[in-house]
């Protein structure tokens, strides 16, 4: 008897002991990552790796795992997108973005007397959230753990509490009226939660327990639908029982570009991985390799870049169930060429002049090349575009395991808090500010019913020969594509290590910026020949700044060492299993 | 030994506070906010809690308080660009709109509290311009203790003779009113 104690003793201890991750800013290992916004929220998924799961085993471990740590910037009223990279070769992108309720239109808001700048902040804000049925979606694709195992880790951390960090206390503090006003009990006690405070949220573990005991579905059609129905009409939000039956994730092949030799598998829109695209073609015909990141002329070339594409974004990106999109030409070499040529290397473009250069990329839909294009001559009416302010808010994680299969995952519910509105442990997702503010003839972002809206999110995997060699991804709102180009641009062309991409000071080329928002650690000369030289107006923020987003990337040396690197902006952390 | 004379001096604080009479203010109480930060929000949550008489007004001017109807008037200072944005007021307006409140409570005998109850997260060049200028006319100051690294409050106690008083968590606040505030 005391031997079979003592056996089973050392048995526990043994596997106690095995079940160890390292979580850190930077953590190498062979045996598996996670990089995420959370040091929390990348140990659950270095804990399923650990266990023995794979790629797709952990990222929906950390999707749950993130809403309880940053209920602020995601959770299961929110959305997303993943795109999936298998050992077996297969490739997904997974549409897990909020759907606009059916009864959600521009003539409905009149008559109630309102528009979607003042919903905002109200349950009619929320539109269909997609976050649980895009775990169950992945989970299908090949998830090796029941659900059940990749949600309770959350539940525990719900239950038993998590201390709070800086961010998260600057957060509260910045949404504290709202919250104050819309989500009481979330407070602490009616006061903001203050750093080293330990939030528990019983309501989510409540939840939570819920959706594993009675699967996804539970959301969508059962217990927790049947809640947000109810939710819903008593405080006149739009979403109805029929609408969150309705919903489903899609899943489709990543869209593919390649930039000097390595390949990229990008979203679709209503996400920016087009755009992304765009803007790596434009780039490719500059040699910025004989420049350094902190040359005023790199700096130029590629904010101008950002600019242009982000000028064609607002025409070329919408819900293409809604919309038809020249994706294809988008994402072609030869529009590049195009926009290419509109770079002046010796002057930064007017601002007041961005949408007068909207580039046609309908004409290279059926693989025309840039000189017969050239050639023909376009009228072009100079277009014009509303500026949609987009929240720092989202969260990005990236997962590789030892099996040869990634994950990068971007998820959200739009502003910080959402609309604010607090159901069974988690905020409602605000994604109806993004689409216009009104309707607008033409306008491929008008308010429609079952429309997915564009949002700048670009989760994306970069492959060179066949093996996966980055995993990226950042939240930021409008700046998200200027610092994934930046750091793909590091990485590449300058050859820098993850963690010196994920810190070198960013910048962003935005088409609603006249100015250059930049951080501050470029040299003073960098910047005075961007001004006086080149013409730009700059703005500089103190480094390091949440504006200019928060990456979780990771990188897969040609050894198979694995080196995650978390965000240095918003207290990320990578994790792995201990070797 | 900047760190450990600093360390010392909070310290010494510490003990001061403690030892020190409670400074007795009374009530009707008006808190407004000095810099349009959270922080007056969350005032007037412990206000409410504390069962105090009070008045909320975030914005009010000088020539809308009413000085009679009051005892005390408290300012949490704590700058927000986008707390001042919402209220459509710069940060030099507000300065000068919580300075001529403190003026004019002084003149007309009402007692003048300070708090900083948002801690080191709050302290930038725009909230200290707002802790120098309403300094001189207060009867005490209240601020949080990791508001208090740089020794800006201890400063502030070696230039002002007044009553100080310091605590570690938001919450303690409500302690502070009630001992301090239900007169």
């Amino acid at each position: 008897m005391r031997k079979a104690f003592l056996v089973t003793l050392l048995f526990v201890l043994i596997t106690c002991l095995s079940f160890a991750t390292i979580t850190s800013q930077t953590v190498a290992s062979s045996l598996g990552m996670v990089s995420a916004a959370n040091p929390y929220a990348a140990e659950v998924g270095a804990k399923i790796l650990e266990e023995g799961g794979n790629a797709l085993d952990a990222a929906i471990a950390v999707s749950y795992a993130l809403g309880v740590v940053e209920p602020y910037a995601s959770g299961l009223g929110g959305e997303g997108y993943a795109i999936i990279s298998l050992a077996s070769g297969e490739k997904y992108a997974v549409d897990f973005k909020a759907m606009t309720p059916a009864i959600a239109t521009y003539e409905k808001l009149a008559e109630l007397g309102t528009k979607i700048s003042n919903v905002r902040y109200t349950p009619k804000g929320a539109l269909v959230p997609g976050i649980p049925a895009g775990t169950q979606k992945i989970w299908e694709l090949g998830a090796t753990m029941p659900m059940a195992d990749l949600i309770n880790p959350s539940i525990e951390l719900a239950r038993n509490g998590i201390i709070v960090n800086d961010t998260f206390a600057g957060v509260v503090s910045d949404g504290y009226e709202k919250l104050l006003e819309n989500a009481p009990e979330f407070l602490n006690d009616g006061l903001a939660w203050e750093s080293g405070d330990l939030f528990k949220n019983e309501a989510l573990a409540d939840t939570l327990e819920i959706l594993a005991a009675e699967g996804v579905e539970s959301f969508y059609k059962g217990t927790l639908a049947k809640n947000i129905a109810e939710f819903m009409k008593e405080n006149e939000g739009f979403i109805t029982a029929e609408d969150m039956a309705d919903y489903e994730a899609y899943v489709k092949e990543p869209i593919h570009g390649t930039y000097r030799g390595y390949d990229l598998y990008v979203p679709h829109p209503p996400v920016s991985g087009p755009q992304l695209i765009a803007v790596m073609n434009l780039l490719e015909n500059f040699n910025l390799s004989a420049m350094s990141w902190d040359d005023p002329l790199a700096v130029h070339i590629i904010q101008q870049a950002l600019v242009l594409e982000d000028v064609d974004r607002k025409f070329y990106i919408s819900d293409p169930e809604f919309h038809t999109l020249p994706v294809e030409g988008f994402i072609s070499k030869e529009f590049a060429k195009m926009r290419f040529m509109k770079i002046d290397l010796t002057k930064a473009m007017d601002p007041n002049t961005y949408f007068d250069n909207v580039g046609d990329a309908f004409v290279f839909d059926n693989g025309e090349n840039y000189e017969s294009v050239l050639l023909a001559e376009a009228n072009k009416e100079a277009k014009s575009q509303e500026d949609i302010y987009e929240s720092p808010s989202t969260t990005h994680f990236s997962v590789v395991d030892k099996y040869g299969n990634s994950v990068a995952w971007t998820q959200t519910i739009s502003s910080f808090w959402g609309t604010s509105n607090f159901l069974d442990g988690y905020f409602f997702n605000n994604e109806i500010g993004n689409f216009a503010s009104s309707f607008r003839p033409g306008d491929i972002i008008n308010l429609t019913p079952g429309m997915r809206v564009r949002t700048t999110i670009c989760p994306t995997i970069i492959e060179k020969d066949g093996q996966v060699k980055y995993v990226i991804g950042t939240p930021g709102g409008g700046r998200i594509i200027s610092t994934v180009v930046q750091l793909i641009v590091d990485l590449i062309d300058f050859d820098m290590p993850i963690d010196q991409a994920v810190k070198t000071p960013k910048f962003v080329g935005y088409s609603s910026y006249k100015d250059v928002r930049i951080e501050s650690g470029y040299p003073a000369e960098t910047l005075e020949v961007l001004e006086k030289v080149l013409g730009h107006k700059i703005k500089e923020y103190t480094y390091p700044d949440l504006y200019f987003g928060g990456p979780n990337i990771i990188s897969v040396e040609n050894d198979g060492m694995m080196i995650g690197m978390g965000s240095v902006r918003r207290n990320g952390a990578a994790s792995a299993p201990e070797m | 030994m900047k760190k450990i004379l600093i360390l010392f001096l909070m310290v010494s604080l510490i003990f001061t506070a403690i030892a020190a009479e409670k400074i007795a203010f009374e009530q009707p109480i008006l808190i407004t906010s000095g810099g349009q930060s959270p922080g007056a929000l969350q005032m007037k949550v412990l206000a409410k809690a504390s069962k105090l008489d009070y008045v909320f007004e975030k914005t009010i001017s000088a020539a809308d308080f009413d000085s009679g109807n009051y005892k005390t008037l408290i300012v949490v200072i704590g700058a927000s660009g986008k707390g001042l944005g919402a209220a459509g007021i710069d940060i030099d307006a507000e300065v000068a709109r919580v300075e001529s409140l403190c003026q004019k409570a002084k003149e007309d005998g009402v007692k003048v509290a300070l708090f900083q109850i948002e801690g080191g997260s709050r302290r930038g060049t725009s909230t200290d311009l707002i802790i120098d200028t309403l300094a001189p006319y207060a009867d005490a100051v209240f601020f949080k203790l990791d508001g208090n690294e740089d020794g800006k409050f201890t400063q502030l106690e070696a230039d002002y003779p007044i009553y100080f008083e310091s605590f570690e968590k938001t919450s303690n606040v409500k302690s502070i009113l009630k001992d301090n505030f239900a007169n």
